[in-house]
């Protein structure tokens, strides 16, 4: 099913949580929104929902115009960041929630709650309260009640935020595979981490002051960010400030081989991992180093910027105050505006 | 812990000790021993004797604590209904300010207020209750209202909005949602409320004073009315009985909350 915002704007009280969103969520395709707290993310999400009431703009699913319907007959499955699980209901009862609203035979529901809690490897802890179990337990079986009614859009509001980081990094596994068992579905998936983003999204749409500020494809976001907000925020881009003249790209009054300038652009944006330490590159100061088990991380003053330089952890690494010069590849280096 | 010294401790619990007994206890303790005493010329009671406590579960004087006991459960019941009801209407609503207020306002006015109005109100055709029990129960849910109306907003405003969202999310009608998922999260609130209001009830005089018939006297009124009379004992005995129905009641209302969710 297509899930479509066109032009959708919300506002609560006086401040616009949301504005003009469009934005086209396809069948089988998962849309990340990436932003930080208070861009509109959530609310976006809520809007298609059912949650909240959009002031302008209309929301459709596969076509049809659903901004007035209530949630309750969108057929829309919602996964919440602290999973809202009904604590006096059993496992087996909140997932069979749905399906007993939507008055389906006993049967049916015994067999649909069965296949749902397998499916999220949650069988055993039928009978128990949403109380006896863990925060990653909690999130499966929300995940399976959502799913349980067969929804053609899965919304998902920040499902790993509220979980420790090896919770998350499994949990983030099974949500991949879960995209391989129901391949028709949509999801729109909430998130202001980008390597959750980076990991299930097919696209991302990356958000900021309740706009929608640039929507890509994963890999062409990543590679070539079309804003410095972007840049920095998907994959922690360094920023350096650029010299344009006769078809030549300076940073701090050193020629960037192979970097044609474009007119407007005038930031360079290179990933920490891409810059190289070198001889014939743009001299800098080391000013900080941080190990991080499998590399390290360099921060170099440039021309009173701050550099971000992954190194190896088996290399040499230069000592705080060491004078250092950065090889920037052009391939690795992609021009933004401001 | 702020105080660590053993002498700071002791003197703490020991001014404790004092304020709470004087304040709390002795009175309790003074009301038991008037009940069970003979004369009280000295300084402790003399001459025990059970008569106050048999005079005050006689008959006639036990159609109080039934009395008592059926307003605190009509009035209070009814005020956790029309609280709960009106606390879930006004949530999230615009005016749900002025509902506060309203709700409010007969615990801000004096109690004996209220019981004047009711009377005013209540004293003429097509009206007409003055004279009846019901007017006395009119009295009761209109205070108990207003703290059943507030326990249940406070717990609205901390249980988490995304439960009903999810609820209706999953195809869940309004009514679906409020009996299965809203009511139920609510549940320890709502048993809470009633047992306050019942309890209060269980107490209540000021208003019950303005608009009693001489057929439906509450404990409180009666143990008003022998005190007035100078029969401080019996009085005494009927504050023991009020006393422990009271704590019956809320201990039974209590058990209805049942363990804590989550």
């Amino acid at each position: 099913m297509t899930v479509q915002l066109d032009d959708v704007t919300v506002h609560f009280g006086r401040t616009c949580a949301l504005e003009s969103c469009t934005l086209t969520v396809a069948a089988g395709e998962t849309v990340a929104l990436l932003g930080p707290s208070g861009s509109g993310k959530s609310t976006a999400l809520k809007a298609v929902a059912g949650f909240v009431r959009p002031s302008s703009g209309r929301i459709r699913l596969d076509g049809q115009d659903v901004t007035e319907l209530p949630p309750a007959k969108r057929g829309i499955g919602v996964v919440v960041q602290q999973y809202a699980l009904f604590p006096h209901l059993r496992v087996e009862d909140n997932v069979a929630f749905g399906l007993r609203a939507a008055r389906r035979p006993k049967g049916e529901v015994t067999r649909r709650v069965a296949e749902m809690l397998g499916l999220v490897g949650m069988t055993s802890y039928a009978r128990r309260f949403p109380r006896e179990l863990s925060g990653g337990q909690q999130q499966r079986v929300a995940i399976a009640r959502a799913l349980a009614i067969r929804p053609k859009v899965l919304l998902l509001d920040e499902p790993l935020a509220a979980l420790d980081a090896q919770l998350r990094a499994d949990l983030l596994i099974e949500l991949q595979n879960l995209r391989r068992e129901v391949p028709t579905l949509a999801i729109i998936y909430v998130t202001h981490d980008q390597s959750e983003a980076l990991a299930l999204a097919d696209r991302i749409a990356v958000m900021r002051d309740a706009r929608l500020i640039d929507l890509a494809p994963t890999t062409t976001l990543y590679q070539t960010p079309p804003s410095a907000f972007t840049a920095s925020f998907l994959g922690n881009a360094n920023l350096l400030p650029i010299k344009s003249s006769n078809n030549e790209v300076t940073v701090a009054g050193h020629v960037i081989p192979g970097v044609q300038p474009i007119s407007g652009k005038e930031l360079l944006c290179i990933r920490p991992h891409a810059v190289r330490l070198g001889a014939g590159g743009v001299p800098g100061r080391v000013t900080g180093v941080q190990w991080r088990g499998a590399s390290y991380q360099l921060t170099c003053e440039v021309a009173d910027v701050l550099v971000r330089v992954d190194l190896a952890a088996d290399g040499a690494v230069p000592a705080v105050g060491a004078d250092v010069q950065l090889v920037l590849p052009s391939e690795a280096c992609s021009l933004v505006s401001r | 812990m702020l105080v660590w010294t053993k002498p700071g401790k002791a003197l703490t619990w020991l001014v404790f000790g004092l304020v709470f007994g004087i304040l709390v206890i002795a009175p309790f303790a003074v009301v038991i021993a008037a009940a069970f005493a003979g004369s009280w010329n000295g300084v402790l009671p003399s001459g025990p004797t059970t008569a106050h406590l048999q005079e005050a579960l006689s008959g006639d004087r036990l159609a109080s604590l039934s009395v008592s006991l059926q307003t605190a459960f009509l009035g209070g019941l009814l005020a956790v209904v029309v609280g709960t009801w009106s606390a879930i209407a006004a949530h999230n609503a615009s005016p749900a300010r002025f509902a506060d207020a309203l709700h409010h306002l007969p615990i801000a006015v004096p109690s004996v207020v209220v019981g004047l109005g009711l009377l005013v109100a209540f004293s003429r055709q097509p009206f007409l209750l003055n004279g009846t029990k019901w007017i006395v129960v009119i009295a009761h849910l209109v205070l108990m209202v207003a703290f059943s109306y507030g326990a249940v907003a406070a717990a609205l405003q901390r249980v988490d909005p995304s439960y009903a969202e999810v609820a209706a999310s999953l195809g869940a009608s309004p009514s679906r949602v409020l009996w299965q998922v809203r009511l139920p999260l609510l549940r320890p609130a709502i048993a809470s409320a009633a047992g306050l209001s019942v309890a209060l009830s269980m107490g209540e005089v000021g208003a019950t004073i303005m608009v009693y018939p001489a057929s439906w006297r509450t404990l409180p009124v009666s143990i008003f009315a022998l005190t007035d009379r100078g029969q401080t004992f019996t009085a005494a005995a009927e504050a023991v009985v009020l006393l422990t129905a009271t704590v019956l009641v809320v201990t039974l209302l209590d058990r209805l909350r049942g363990r804590p969710q989550t």
